[in-house]
């Protein structure tokens, strides 16, 4: 600009010139007029050398907002006994979910995440809670209504499991829509050389999410912290070799139950997660084995019942497009159980599954399952068909 | 009698385990892909430690988010990401859970080197999911173009000069010399391409992620075997491409070593097409430069190209 300055002054256009048609064209032999051009060019080229690139427009990122539909074709030749809420319960189809994600960063200290579940007859908050973004001392905090994070299963949602139901051990101590409910947690990351995470919550025990353990519909209301739901986890993790990863988890619940005063529900479990993914495999090859146990012990009038169950799963992906996997699962029983009456004997089921994803936003998945309730005297073959479509902006899982 | 203990180490042990590594090192750095790791190590040198947390022969787009990775975010002190929602799909989840605010978006300690390179392919129009696995903000695979690697070493010299101020000149000075290094990389690499006559300038590619390369290179791309971004090959699709390779006479069909392969060894058996599997990245744990590990990928395509 001072160039520019410099050649005007040189002009002698201190004086008002007379007034300038803009349209009028530049005689190319104007000595004068080059010189001013030229000296706004090089002013015009240092300006733009000086200017650092500019940056892509970058969109707001303020609210993330996705839609997870799952649907299935089921077939039974005996009477469902599937005890997921999202679970295909019936022959013919069934609207598993339709599950909207919302989620985004609040302001510095907090992070908002919800999962709303629409039903064909409600609708229903299965999820909505803050994460603590800064908090010191390797803690971080969750409050408003989440899925406990006991065990491996539990905290997950229908749409990053391998198999189209919920694990009957789940359903039977934790209920329909496991164990979930309004609360805060805190979890802390161990400073160690390896992933030690310990975690601790206390939720509401009322509701559905409680019904199967704790006091469920019953509503006494909170007479002290102990009439709170507790859940304690500890979470490890070992990078055994860049392709082979195991993490193992403990976990334990406690509350009140709804049989009499200050009877108590103890629930204990543990889950192992071996995987094996090649990192030099294009064809994005896995395999992971899942094993998860639980046992509960529930205070009665003068008695205590012992139950619990776990289920072992094994999925290959294939590679990017195809996947299968089996399942199987044991559940005991209590004879003549008053907090559980139908369920009196050991239930086996085992499960294939064959799943195709098109792309990384849908699945088709093709199930089989044989289902052996020891109270019955035959057993129950199930077959699902089940599709799985994604749009809009998904969190991306944890591992 | 009375038993002395051994508090005193035990106690100075206890202190060592929970006084954060991070504190008694160097800077950490953590890099979601390798090229970024070996930039930063080229620039930081000892000054700096580097981790990757992605293999060069994994697809960038799909990692396992390991909670190996957690703790490699907890004590950083700078994330490196490609940006481009490149990390989209695992990324997320390990920064939230880091709990480490001086990582997360925003943050002076999250450097995103998409915000220093001028992107290719943003959508000029409305787009979805039909078109494939668009990236809305452009083309997220320019860390092949050693142009957008100089353009991303000097905004990083800049980063870690903010975050280590008494090592700020020997940051700036690193980065200058390895942006020269690298411009004269581009130049002598275009001039070596340009000598080779047009019909050996054609290559077809699996994914749309060479484009940058290929203009920096003055290559041609004339077809992906993928028939939209994210999506695997179909026949017809295959069959189309196949026959572009004859009519153009394509030489090299160039894919990074992450990419499956059998399509592309058929369709190089049945068009004649040299199959060029290329490096996704420098091999950081073994301390390959990112200087070397694009002499390494370049001279692969020319001898193909040349043959």
């Amino acid at each position: 600009m001072l160039t520019a300055l410099a050649a005007l002054a040189a002009l002698g256009l201190s004086q008002p010139p007379p007034a300038p048609d803009p349209n009028a064209p530049v005689a190319p032999d104007d000595a004068e007029t080059r010189a001013l051009l030229e000296a706004l060019a090089a002013d015009q080229a240092a300006t733009d050398a000086a200017r650092p690139t500019p940056a892509p427009a970058v969109a707001p990122s303020l609210l993330d907002i996705a839609l997870i539909l799952d649907v299935a074709a089921a077939v039974f030749d005996g009477p469902p006994l599937q005890l997921g809420g999202h679970d295909p319960q019936r022959d013919g189809f069934t609207l598993q979910q339709l599950e909207m994600n919302l989620s985004g960063v609040v302001d510095p200290f907090f992070r908002f995440d919800a999962n709303l579940v629409f039903a064909q007859f409600g609708v229903e908050v299965e999820e909505a809670y803050v994460t603590t973004l800064a908090l010191p001392g390797n803690l971080q905090a969750r409050a408003g209504q989440f899925l406990a994070r006991f065990g491996r299963i539990n905290p997950t949602h229908p749409h990053s499991w391998s198999f189209a139901d919920q694990p009957l051990v789940i359903g039977k101590l934790f209920g329909a829509e496991g164990s979930r409910g309004l609360g805060a947690e805190l979890s802390w990351l161990s400073p160690l050389p390896w992933y030690v995470e310990l975690v601790a919550s206390a939720q509401d025990p009322t509701g559905e999410c409680c019904a199967r353990s704790f006091f469920g519909a019953d509503d006494p209301g909170l007479d002290s912290p102990a009439d709170l739901m507790t859940t304690l986890a500890l979470k490890q993790f070992f990078p055994l070799s860049p392709a082979w990863s195991l993490s193992w988890g403990l976990s334990a619940q406690l509350g009140p139950n709804a049989s009499g005063p200050d009877a108590r529900t103890d629930i204990f479990g543990s889950d192992l997660y071996l995987r094996w993914a090649p990192v030099d495999d294009p064809d994005g090859q896995s395999v992971s084995l899942t094993v998860e146990a639980l046992l509960r012990a529930r205070q009665v009038p003068r008695d205590s019942l012992v139950d619990g169950g776990g289920y072992a799963q094994l999925v290959w992906r294939i590679d990017r497009s195809y996947e299968v996997g089996a399942r199987y699962e044991l559940v005991t029983g209590v004879p003549a159980d008053p907090l559980d009456p139908a369920w009196t004997d050991t239930r086996t089921r085992a499960a294939l599954q064959a799943t195709w994803y098109p792309s990384h936003f849908s699945r088709l998945r093709l199930q089989g399952a044989l289902d052996q309730p020891g109270w019955r005297p035959d057993p129950i073959l199930a077959a699902f068909l089940a599709l799985e479509v994604l749009v809009g902006a998904h969190p991306a899982h944890a591992w | 009698m009375t038993t002395t203990l051994p508090l005193r180490p035990l106690l100075l042990a206890l202190a060592l385990l929970l006084v954060p590594q991070a504190a008694l090192a160097r800077l950490q750095v953590a890099a979601t892909v390798t090229p970024l790791a070996a930039l930063a190590r080229d620039i930081g040198g000892d000054l700096v430690q580097v981790h990757a947390l992605s293999a060069p022969t994994q697809d960038p787009h799909f990692v396992d988010p390991r909670p190996s990775l957690i703790l490699l975010l907890n004590k950083a002190d700078l994330l490196l990401v490609n940006g481009v929602e490149l990390e989209a799909g695992w990324l997320p989840p390990l920064q939230r859970t880091a709990r480490n605010p001086a990582i997360l978006q925003g943050a002076r300690g999250h450097f995103d080197a998409s915000q220093h390179v001028p992107l290719r392919d943003v959508p000029t129009a409305p787009i979805d999911r039909s078109h494939g696995d668009v990236h809305p903000g452009g083309n997220p695979h320019f860390w092949s173009d050693a142009r957008a690697a100089a353009r991303v070493a000097r905004a990083l010299a800049a980063r870690l000069a903010q975050l280590d101020p008494p090592n700020a000149a020997t940051y700036t000075q690193r980065a200058d010399a390895l942006c020269k290094r690298l411009e004269a990389f581009a130049a002598t690499q275009k001039a070596r391409f340009a000598a080779l006559s047009p019909d050996r300038r054609r290559v077809v590619t699996y994914h749309a992620s060479l484009g940058y390369l290929l203009d920096a290179l003055g290559l041609e791309q004339v077809a992906t075997l993928e028939p939209k971004p994210g999506v695997s090959p179909s026949p017809a699709h295959v069959s189309r491409v196949v026959a572009a390779i004859r009519e153009r006479a394509v030489r090299a069909l160039l894919q990074e070593e992450y990419y499956p392969r059998s399509t592309t060894q058929t369709v190089a058996r049945l068009s004649g097409a040299r199959l060029v599997t290329l490096p996704g990245g420098p091999d950081f744990d073994r301390g390959e430069t990112y200087e070397a590990w694009l002499t390494r990928l370049t001279n692969g395509i020319h001898d193909a190209l040349a043959q």
